[in-house]
């Protein structure tokens, strides 16, 4: 992981992003029933986009790293579940500020709302074995087994809420995504925002990368000075 | 087969003497049961099946994840784990022996939550006690696989009694909407078939977590 790779794909993140914002606040046609509030759309679906996939990366990290066992895919399921957890948040506090005017309400026991909350409850526990875990072999091979359980969990937690909502009658109908994306605009725009925050979660983990391996090396390094200063002592 | 009989006799035989996780799930699965009647004040019979069920699930699974935590810290003490581990049976064997002394425990406690159920949520002792079975059975094998799984893990760190529900609640959510909505269905006195879809759901979620336990016992367990 060298710096030049980390700060290109930086640029690109920031070049997509202003492009985005121009497109999400500027360019893009209003949505017709939903008003000024809609456009929330372009970065909550790209928020919830990067979360999923990161919450994938996790589970394909822990079946690799318990596989092969190299340290790389360790680093890159705790990073990617840490960027997943923030991405995920922000999909419910946008899901929240884009619900209250058009629902009239922050929250509905909805079934892509619950299965969302569940998922960042599961991570939110992966990330609590990780801090109380620490840095060691053992932490990482534990969450390569909670990442994957994880994962392997989200397809019955979709198919149970799904028919627990059946069974109980909605307050508010719910519009399955269907927000009319006719204006070819509104496709292109979502494909930068997502193109954009994509690009932002591939730096971010390069990043997190990096920090985690000079945290190691300052830790070793830390090591080796209070051993030199104890041999010095004793001299 | 030999080896699974073997820890499985030991476990029984040490409930049997001390009996400590099952008086302790079931002790804590009743006084959950009292706060549930305080907290929701059921009006009683079968138009508060719902009610019903779900107080009984909220005492289950909160019973069993610190019955499990328990389970595990007994075999810690005195490095019988350690003798376990070098003991000449394979990881998954030590899974299924431990996850079936769980269930075991677990059902013990079901039985006698149901009991107490009845007579606070003010229902009979007739034949729709009996269509709770199924999904009871089914629930309290999944979660048995869930946090025998979970707490070879949660059992090897810090706060790892703490981090137990953490992670084994989320994990169960799919069996708990299909507990409840079964249960409830059972306790209201519709014919079984009409819980089919949840017991359907409750088996899937067994077969994965059996499975995914099965195969990934022998990473949480760990010899390190």
């Amino acid at each position: 992981m060298n710096h030049k790779a980390a700060t290109l794909t930086g640029l690109l993140t920031l070049a997509l992003m202003l492009l985005a914002l121009f497109m999400v606040f500027d360019w893009v046609p209003t949505e017709a029933e939903q008003g000024i509030v809609q456009r929330i759309f372009y970065f909550h679906v790209a928020c919830a986009w990067v979360s999923f996939a990161a919450f994938g990366l996790v589970a394909l990290c822990g079946i690799f790293y318990l596989w092969l066992g190299h340290e790389i895919f360790d680093e890159l399921g705790y990073t990617a579940a840490e960027a997943g957890m923030v991405f995920c948040t922000l999909v419910l506090i946008t899901g929240s500020i884009w619900a209250k005017p058009i629902w009239g309400t922050w929250w509905t026991w909805d079934s892509r709302l619950t299965t969302t909350l569940i998922l960042w409850l599961l991570y939110g526990g992966y990330l609590m074995l990780r801090a109380m875990g620490g840095d060691s072999p053992q932490t990482a091979r534990f969450a390569a087994v909670v990442g994957i359980v994880a994962a392997a969990d989200v397809p019955v937690i979709i198919v149970s809420v799904r028919l627990w909502r059946t069974i109980h009658p909605a307050v508010l109908v719910t519009r399955q995504g269907g927000h009319g994306l006719e204006d070819p605009r509104m496709v292109a725009t979502l494909l930068v925002s997502l193109a954009a925050f994509t690009a932002l979660m591939v730096w971010l983990l390069m990043l997190r990368i990096a920090l985690l391996r000079a945290g190691a090396r300052l830790r070793g390094l830390a090591r080796e000075v209070g051993l030199a200063r104890a041999a010095v002592q004793d001299l | 087969m030999a080896g699974f009989a073997a820890i499985l006799r030991k476990d029984l035989r040490l409930e049997l003497r001390a009996g400590e996780s099952v008086l302790t799930l079931v002790a804590l699965a009743l006084l959950i049961l009292v706060v549930m009647v305080f907290a929701l004040n059921p009006a009683g019979g079968a138009r508060d099946a719902g009610t019903a069920a779900g107080a009984l699930w909220v005492a289950l699974i909160f019973a069993g994840t610190m019955g499990a935590t328990r389970s595990l810290a007994a075999e810690r003490e005195n490095g019988c784990l350690r003798a376990l581990l070098l003991s000449p049976v394979d990881r998954a064997t030590l899974f299924c022996a431990k996850l079936t002394a769980a269930f075991i425990f677990m059902a013990i406690a079901e039985a006698a939550a149901v009991f107490v159920l009845v007579l606070f949520f003010n229902l009979d002792f007739d034949a729709r006690l009996l269509r709770l079975g199924p999904s009871l059975a089914l629930g309290a094998l999944g979660f048995a696989a869930l946090v025998t799984l979970l707490a070879a893990i949660a059992g090897r760190l810090r706060a790892g009694d703490l981090l137990l529900p953490l992670l084994a609640v989320p994990m169960f959510v799919p069996a708990l909407i299909a507990g409840v909505k079964g249960g409830e269905l059972a306790l209201a006195g519709s014919p079984l078939g009409a819980a089919a879809q949840w017991l359907k759901l409750l088996a899937a979620f067994d077969v994965l977590f059996l499975s995914a336990g099965y195969l990934l016992f022998e990473y949480a367990i760990g010899d390190d």
